[in-house]
């Protein structure tokens, strides 16, 4: 742990990358996220690991070991997920170490003996993932290439990096290191996370403090009462007054079932309206489990919407967009299942 | 001096209310409501599948509990379902990956009370337990043959042939692609017909809740230890558990991406998003001409919901009968249940897509209690034993005592 702790605060330090430590939760935050990699206008979130040595331990560029390696590419642009993608590692036989750029790589006349790692050009919808077992320390230079459309239009992105990176000046870094292992070590040790979840937690009471405990209480008092739902909700501009009707009285998680909307503008029926539909759990940072579309009109201001289906409790929150004679509105619905 | 004493009693404190041993709280009635949903008392009565019109016929289950379980449904005339869903092991095989002719992509998984759910598979590319059951039979890693060796071998066996006839109908001249398609399909729905017995049984667990939902102390005590109780209440609370191991079957049959480690050698599993691309497109799903699905029946499938929030998104598993079902996770990345609950205490950055898991932050103790909770939820099957080995006598056999 120490070790590891060693080699990713030697990196940011050598290469003043800051990465959410391993423990921190949120995943891809563009504005946090200096690991992107820009293929020409194309952007994508790069990363890699040696998941045989180091876990889930993100590098950027520079590697540790000569091992087990996984290179990712998240787009961060659609267009890679139509482009083929194509990716290359090559000693780096170009001399210019750090400085390697596309146009020292296109001088090198035998590209494919240098090569220790090719990819073919694939259209990956998703994401890029490549894997490659490095069987020796040293000099390597990464490319990537995206073909968008035919031929004409060929991005590449170059990367200089090293493999068996052990770091140099140690010494001028001492203190610092020793600062940001202390407080590495304050973090993983869990204390403050901890005591922060359980300032949240409704279950507090099983294992914190008296103290904790009264700081708690009132708290809850609020939560409570928010789950109280209303039957009508008003959309956030104030254009449309909606209600619903479930097929599952109560909702039970896990059962697809369908609901029927009742939209209302200044107390009379909304009719030929367009609605889309999103809805997710804010806590959770996901979506609903299914797609629900409004699949019929039933008149009066009544339209159906099937695909309803929770796979969780908690606070939902279901967002309609309404759009009915030029007038477009979005209600929020917050429901506690 | 004065000042030493202080900083020493305030550390004791500090250290007491941190480390102190707690015992089990009573449960809330909001608890108790929780603890009735993961109650297998709370299963609901298994609903009729649209898409297979013989799910439930005992004679469809009794041919396809010889199928299950007929190593000639193979290319090496070695491999039947039964070789990595071991009755024994709850229906797994105790392997990282499947082994069969070759080796599988991904772990077996139990298929007790699969029949609940709406997706098969670890990245749910198959809607239907008789659309999976095909899968296998075909796959080069698995069973290794084709569908047309298969449906030859039903219409040449004549005990087989029969019992098929007597549910579907005279086979019909195989000339094709339709016909070998509709028999290969109805091969599938026996499986399904027997799949579909295979029910969870009463746990340890499920003796407490009842003993909780009637009020019963006695009972309570003496059929959970202080720790279980405790792990319990982690289980449903601190622990956050319930958000995706909730139902009778603890699970809710969706796909989260809770950022396991990649297999060795291999690049990280994309999981659903991959699966609800094949799914839709799989000429065996719900929506398609091989299911007996009236039209607009199949609402999971038609709302399937696509998109990168899937990508690395791994559909739930039951957590009853875990006592013998490791390796964990969808390659069997990992060995024991302590180091699962260790995985999740952690919640570690995906390697692909979004860790919906938070870190939990639990120490030891509470984590050994949550294992012991976990370990109450073995039970033997709910299913007759007549189901849960190879059958008895042969179809032939029974044929040839008349």
């Amino acid at each position: 742990m120490i070790r590891s702790a060693l080699l990713v605060t030697l990196s940011l330090i050598a290469f003043g990358f800051v990465q959410n430590s391993a423990h921190a939760h949120g995943g891809v935050v563009e504005e946090e996220d200096l690991c992107v990699i820009k293929v020409n206008y194309l952007r994508g979130h790069f990363k890699i690991y040696q998941p045989r040595i180091d876990g889930h331990e993100e590098y950027c560029e520079d590697l540790p070991n000569a091992t087990e390696t996984v290179f990712v590419m998240e787009y961060l642009h659609e267009s890679l997920g139509e482009a083929a993608v194509d990716f290359r590692v090559i000693h780096d036989v170009t001399g210019k170490g750090r400085f390697a750029r596309w146009e020292d790589v296109a001088e090198v006349t035998d590209l494919d003996s240098a090569t220790v790692l090719y990819h073919e050009p694939t259209v990956d919808p998703d994401l890029l993932t490549v894997i490659h077992e490095f069987t020796e320390e040293g000099d390597y230079i990464g490319i990537v290439t995206a073909n968008v459309d035919g031929k004409e239009k060929i991005y590449r992105a170059v990367f200089p990096f090293e493999v068996g990176f052990t770091g140099f000046g140690y010494w001028p870094f001492f203190i610092v290191l020793v600062l940001a292992i202390q407080g590495q070590y304050f973090f993983m040790s869990g204390r403050f996370d901890r005591w922060h979840a359980r300032r949240k937690s409704p279950r507090s009471n099983v294992n914190a403090g008296l103290l904790l405990l009264l700081m708690c209480s009132p708290l809850m008092l609020p939560e409570q009462a928010a789950s109280e739902s209303p039957h009508e909700w008003v959309s956030e501009r104030g254009v449309y007054k909606v209600s619903f009707e479930s097929s599952l009285q109560p909702i039970e998680i896990n059962q697809i079932h369908k609901w029927v909307l009742h939209i209302t503008a200044e107390g009379v029926p909304v009719v030929k309206a367009e609605l889309s539909v999103v809805g997710g759990m804010a806590a959770h940072d996901h979506g609903l489990p299914t797609r629900p579309r409004v699949s019929e009109e039933l008149g009066d201001g009544d339209y159906r919407l099937d695909g309803m289906r929770f796979h969780m409790r908690g606070a939902w929150e279901i967002s309609i967009e309404i759009e009915a004679g030029g007038k477009t509105d979005t209600v929020v619905i917050a429901l506690q299942l | 001096m004065t000042w030493l004493a202080a900083t020493v009693i305030v550390i004791s404190l500090t250290a007491w209310i941190h480390f102190r041993p707690v015992g089990p709280q009573p449960w809330t009635n909001d608890d108790v409501e929780i603890l009735r949903s993961l109650w297998v008392g709370s299963l609901p009565v298994l609903p009729a599948d649209p898409t297979n019109s013989v799910a439930d016929d005992p004679r469809a289950a009794s041919l396809g509990h010889h199928l299950f379980f007929d190593p000639r449904l193979s290319s090496s005339g070695g491999i039947s379902c039964s070789t990595c869903h071991q009755p024994e092991r709850r229906f797994t095989d105790g392997l990282q990956k499947g082994q069969a002719i070759g080796t599988s992509k991904r772990n077996t998984r139990s298929i007790v009370g699969v029949a609940y759910s709406p997706w098969l598979y670890w990245d749910g590319r198959r809607d239907s337990l008789w659309s999976q059951a095909l899968s296998p039979l075909e796959d080069p890693a698995e069973h290794g043959g084709q569908r047309e060796q298969y449906v030859e071998f039903i219409a040449a066996d004549p005990s087989y042939r029969v019992m098929y006839e007597s549910l579907f109908g005279e086979i019909p001249d195989l000339a094709g692609e339709d016909m070998i398609n509709a028999v290969f399909a109805n091969i599938g729905k026996v499986i399904a017909a027997y799949e579909r017995l295979l029910m969870p049984g009463q746990s340890r667990f499920d003796v407490y809740v009842a003993a909780v939902v009637a009020g019963d102390d006695d009972l309570q005590n003496s059929t959970f230890s202080d720790d279980e109780i405790v792990g319990l209440q982690l289980f449903i609370g601190e622990a956050a558990c319930t958000q995706c191991h909730n139902g009778p079957l603890f699970t809710n049959h969706e796909f989260h991406n809770t950022g396991v480690i990649s297999f060795p050698g291999e690049v990280p599993d994309k999981g659903r998003v991959a699966g609800v691309r094949q799914v839709l497109a799989d000429p065996f799903n719900c929506a398609g001409p091989y299911s007996d699905a009236a039209e607009k029946s199949c609402a999971e499938l038609e709302y399937a919901r696509t998109g990168p929030e899937l990508i690395g998104a791994i559909r739930t598993p039951s957590l009853r009968n875990l006592e013998n079902t490791g390796p964990y996770m969808h390659k069997g990345q990992i060995a024991s249940l302590a180091e699962v609950l260790q995985h999740y205490n952690e919640a570690p950055l995906a390697m692909i897509g979004h860790n919906e898991a938070k870190p939990l932050s639990l120490n030891k103790r509470e984590l050994r209690q949550l294992e012991a909770f976990l370990n109450t939820l073995a039970a033997p099957l709910a299913t007759a034993d007549v189901w849960l080995g190879p059958p008895a006598r042969s179809l032939a056999s029974k044929g040839d005592e008349k």
